[in-house]
């Protein structure tokens, strides 16, 4: 009897959750459409990624979506300028620099909105932020990628410390971490795990640096670099298109980047700004974003062809404390040690 | 002599409305309030940024402690200006030579030879700098391949990423201001005053040292100081180069102060001693310029020919077409296996030939076309006020209207030397607030635009203008016509074939500015610079090339209207009859 209780109390539990939720969606989407559109400043898909996630949101609620897509460094100083003009044109901010997130938190810049599936992505990257000020909407891999035209599989580097290995001299791609919010961490931590030795021994190794991460898939597609620390998405994206490109899971670690997404406080579109934080933490969001080679936040939604899901890789990545102090420090460590 | 100076209109009934309505001074004064608005105010608010605390907003000389502090920054400064001189030099170097063959002599080829300066002018500097990147790789560089497998060596002799590389790839874009200004100036050098040496017993190479080079002079040194300011305010290709060959110039070092934390004070205390170096180029232009004060075009008839070369004429045609490989064979037939393959890394093969990267810029992609079309539209627009506002204040200036008349001038230069990210932030902070609130609109873009091409539309104008000799419009005056009426009816027509050119010269590099659209292009205003910029921090080496092609493409039939509508004085080439 309490065992038959306990099921009814259960499954009206089951069945009410939902539709309470529901509910409450139902509401914020109809307060949402009286809004009629919001603006979005991302760094963190591709153009074209960030532009379809905009257009099926459009398609899915009839809310228009500026897409305000760049570089994580223009979009924040897009986002400071605006806000010392007291202008509030960005609705939703997603960069790739989490340091970014935790300046504008600190500073009151914030609303404070957890999406109601927050629960149901993946677990390394729920609760990015305990207050619930920013939220990870997107991932990615640095780990090594190689020109398969010039690299055996069987030579390529297995971990992140043969690329010391003198036979990668004047072979090695990277890019820079006072441009890219991945190359930032991937070098921070590399400097947490093997001390900044690893970086003073690279560069005897003398890597090509760009700016962007995808800056090594232009490297080594020209050949001009064989081996490098490449990101999945750009180098799985080129490699669909027939781009002699491979890449590796090292085995001392896949440095996950992880890229949350904020609503920014006193937008003139809040309800708008919540239902979008909730589409993108959709399927259809996820669906998009394989298609883009980006890592889905939903553990339902399988990985793009020739990636690996985030369970089954050996993945590691800075706290957000630790990236928000250590990144400049670590760039000011990069420029002593490679001249600029 | 060189501008065959058309009959003035005759018809009367026009002009009496305008006679009478001889208030001029409401067209000064409205051309100097937008050179105000367009140039000071921006420019106030840069000067002030650099001075204010960023925590308190007060007075402050701490920007500039910490923009000189560090021997990293002062060396990118160092570096910037090695730069521009580095390719002003050899810029001169490669266009010299090939105005006076054009222009002057009988070489072989010469409207070849036009038609391939004209391809370079038109090739945006970042898609230059990619293809480079590709030509001159230190590993995988094709020219490096080549040499390798020509003689047997270990590696080739070219590498791109270091200094004397982003000189090259520099210059070899910038080399047509030069080029335009130069050959202007050669044609208006009448044979009169070359055979007037030869008489007196110079030959041909003295003749062409003593008089027609120091006749063109200030013409070959204003394409000059256009390079230099050009290469130090460029933002693409050292971002390209000069990264990984592991050196900054002031360009990227701004760059990085507008990283996080985001340090706008630093990098407005920062672009100072640049404004500094464009006073003193101006200073030195006029210097020279007023020295020679010479008034080449008169009215009156005149006469050049081609000067006989015998055989050095191929030898100049050799040395032209080796420029036009360098700027345009070489860089095109990569750009062009990159935009129709399906996977450029894959290199020269048949099965790798698609016209999918087309389709998918043009009709597939969200903005890409959007942006092209913006980007016309943009540019048009700024170009057109700019040779507006050009032309009023070379005007102002040339006949002293108002006084301290220079300042005008020097104001129309000035945008140039501050770099495009930085000349944003001036327009950004002056009229993104209310109550102009421009930000988001194409206006923003259309006035940075014009702004920061106005140089280029006010050399252009003032040397047009300086070559008319004031006397034409006094014998308007003494007539009883007024200013406005000499202007409208002598100056205007006259001047009629070079403001088009101007027009052109200021909308071709409009049409693909990045740097200081980069931070003011709103949701629905992105241009096709931005979007190549994007593809190539992408990773899309294969859209990206499309793309630039297609933007070329379609700056081709815009340059066919031009050359049809100005005839042969098109690009300020002036007409020899």
């Amino acid at each position: 009897m309490k065992a038959f209780a306990a099921l009814v109390v259960a499954t009206v539990a089951l069945a009410l959750g939902p539709l309470s939720a529901r509910a409450d969606m139902k509401q914020l989407e109809e307060a949402a459409k009286k809004e009629g559109e919001i603006t979005w400043y991302v760094s963190h898909y591709t153009s074209e990624g960030a532009e379809e996630l905009g257009a099926t949101f459009t398609k899915l609620h009839g809310i228009k979506v500026n897409v305000v897509r760049t570089t994580a460094q223009v979009a924040y100083q897009r986002l400071t300028q605006d806000i010392k003009n007291g202008q509030t044109i960005c609705d939703v901010f997603s960069s790739t620099d989490i340091g970014h997130l935790v300046r504008l938190k600190a500073q009151g810049h914030l609303e404070k909105y957890t999406p109601e599936d927050a629960s149901k992505i993946t677990e390394v990257f729920r609760n990015l932020d305990p207050d619930g000020y920013f939220h990870t909407t997107s991932a990615g891999f640095v780990l090594i990628t190689y020109n398969s035209s010039k690299v055996k599989p069987e030579e390529a580097p297995k971990k992140w410390t043969d690329l010391l290995d003198p036979k990668w001299k004047d072979k090695i791609s990277t890019g820079h971490p006072g441009f890219s919010g991945y190359v930032g961490t991937w070098v921070l931590q590399m400097k947490l795990l093997y001390g900044w030795d690893f970086f003073k021994k690279l560069e005897k190794n003398k890597p090509q640096i760009g700016r962007s991460i995808n800056d090594t898939v232009t490297a080594l597609n020209a050949g001009e670099r064989e081996v490098a620390a490449g990101a999945d998405g750009s180098t799985m994206f080129s490699a669909a298109r027939g781009n002699p490109l491979s890449i590796v899971y090292p085995s001392d670690g896949a440095v996950l980047i992880i890229a949350p997404s904020a609503i920014i406080k006193g937008t003139k579109h809040p309800n708008a700004a919540r239902l979008f934080m909730e589409y993108l933490y959709s399927i259809d969001a996820a669906k998009i974003n394989v298609k883009h080679f980006g890592v889905p936040m939903r553990p339902e939604v399988p990985v793009a062809k020739g990636e690996k899901p985030v369970s089954e890789v050996k993945a590691i990545h800075p706290t957000v404390q630790q990236i928000y102090k250590g990144i400049p420090e670590a760039i000011e460590d990069w420029r002593d040690t490679f001249g600029n | 002599m060189a501008v065959s100076a058309p009959a003035l209109p005759s018809k009367p009934a026009a002009t009496t409305r305008l006679g009478r309505w001889d208030s001029s001074w409401l067209l000064w004064t409205g051309i100097i309030a937008v050179l105000l608005f367009l140039v000071v105010s921006p420019f106030v608010h840069l000067v002030a940024t650099s001075f204010r605390s960023e925590d308190t907003g007060g007075f402050t000389w701490g920007n500039y402690a910490a923009a000189y502090g560090r021997e990293r920054y002062v060396q990118a400064l160092v570096n910037s200006l090695e730069l521009g001189a580095g390719a002003a030099l050899l810029a001169g170097i490669f266009a010299v030579p090939l105005a006076w063959a054009v222009s002057r002599t009988n070489m072989p080829g010469r409207g070849l030879v036009r038609a391939l300066v004209l391809a370079t002018f038109i090739t945006p500097p970042y898609t230059g700098a990619v293809a480079w990147i590709l030509l001159a790789g230190p590993n995988a560089g094709w020219l490096n391949r080549f040499y390798v497998l020509l003689t047997g060596a270990d590696e080739g002799p070219f590498n791109i990423y270091s200094f004397p590389g982003l000189v090259a790839v520099v210059a070899l874009y910038s080399y047509p201001y030069v080029f335009i200004f130069t050959s202007a100036a050669l044609e208006l050098v009448s044979s009169e005053m070359e055979d007037a040496a030869n008489v007196l017993g110079a030959g041909t190479w003295l003749t062409m040292r003593r008089v027609t080079l120091p006749l063109a002079l200030p013409a070959i040194l204003g394409g000059l100081i256009i390079c230099f300011l050009e290469a130090i305010a460029l933002f693409a290709s050292p971002a390209m180069i000069a990264i990984p060959a592991r050196f900054n110039v002031v360009t990227t070092q701004l760059f990085q102060f507008f990283g996080n934390p985001v340090r706008v004070e630093v990098a407005a205390a920062y672009a100072m001693p640049l404004l500094g170096v464009t006073v003193l180029l101006v200073l030195v232009q006029r210097l020279l310029t007023r020295r020679r004060g010479f008034v080449a075009l008169t009215g009156k008839g005149g006469e050049r020919r081609p000067l006989a070369l015998g055989p050095w004429r191929w030898v100049l045609f050799a040395y032209a077409m080796l420029v036009a490989a360098l700027s345009v064979f070489l860089p095109y037939v990569f750009l062009l296996q990159a935009a129709f393959a399906k996977a450029w890394g894959r290199g020269f093969s048949l099965d790798n030939l698609s016209l999918r990267n087309f389709r998918f810029v043009l009709f597939e992609h969200a903005t890409a076309a959007h942006s092209v079309l913006n980007s016309f539209l943009f540019g048009g627009a700024a170009a057109t006020l700019g040779v507006v506002v050009a032309l009023g204040v070379a005007y102002i200036v040339a006949r002293r209207i108002v006084p301290f008349a220079g300042i005008l001038g020097f104001l129309c230069v000035a945008p140039f030397v501050i770099p495009g990210v930085v000349l944003a932030i001036g327009f950004y902070s002056a009229y993104a607030p209310p109550p102009l609130a421009l930000y988001g609109t194409a206006w923003i873009l259309i006035l940075a635009f014009t702004a920061r091409f106005l140089p280029i539309g006010y050399v252009n104008a003032s040397a047009a203008i300086r070559s008319l000799n004031p006397e034409m419009e006094e014998a308007v005056r003494v007539l009883g016509g007024g200013r406005l009426t000499a202007m409208r009816r002598v100056v205007a027509p006259l001047l009629k074939r070079s403001l088009l050119g101007a027009w052109l010269l200021m909308f071709i590099p409009a049409t693909r500015e990045l740097s200081s659209a980069i931070f003011l292009y709103g949701p629905n205003t992105k241009v096709v610079s931005v979007m190549i910029f994007d593809m190539s921090e992408e990773g899309n080496f294969e859209y990206l090339a499309a793309l630039a092609l297609i933007l070329q493409l379609l700056t081709l039939p815009l340059l066919w209207i031009g050359q049809r509508a100005i005839g042969r004085d098109f690009m300020l080439r002036r007409s020899a009859t």
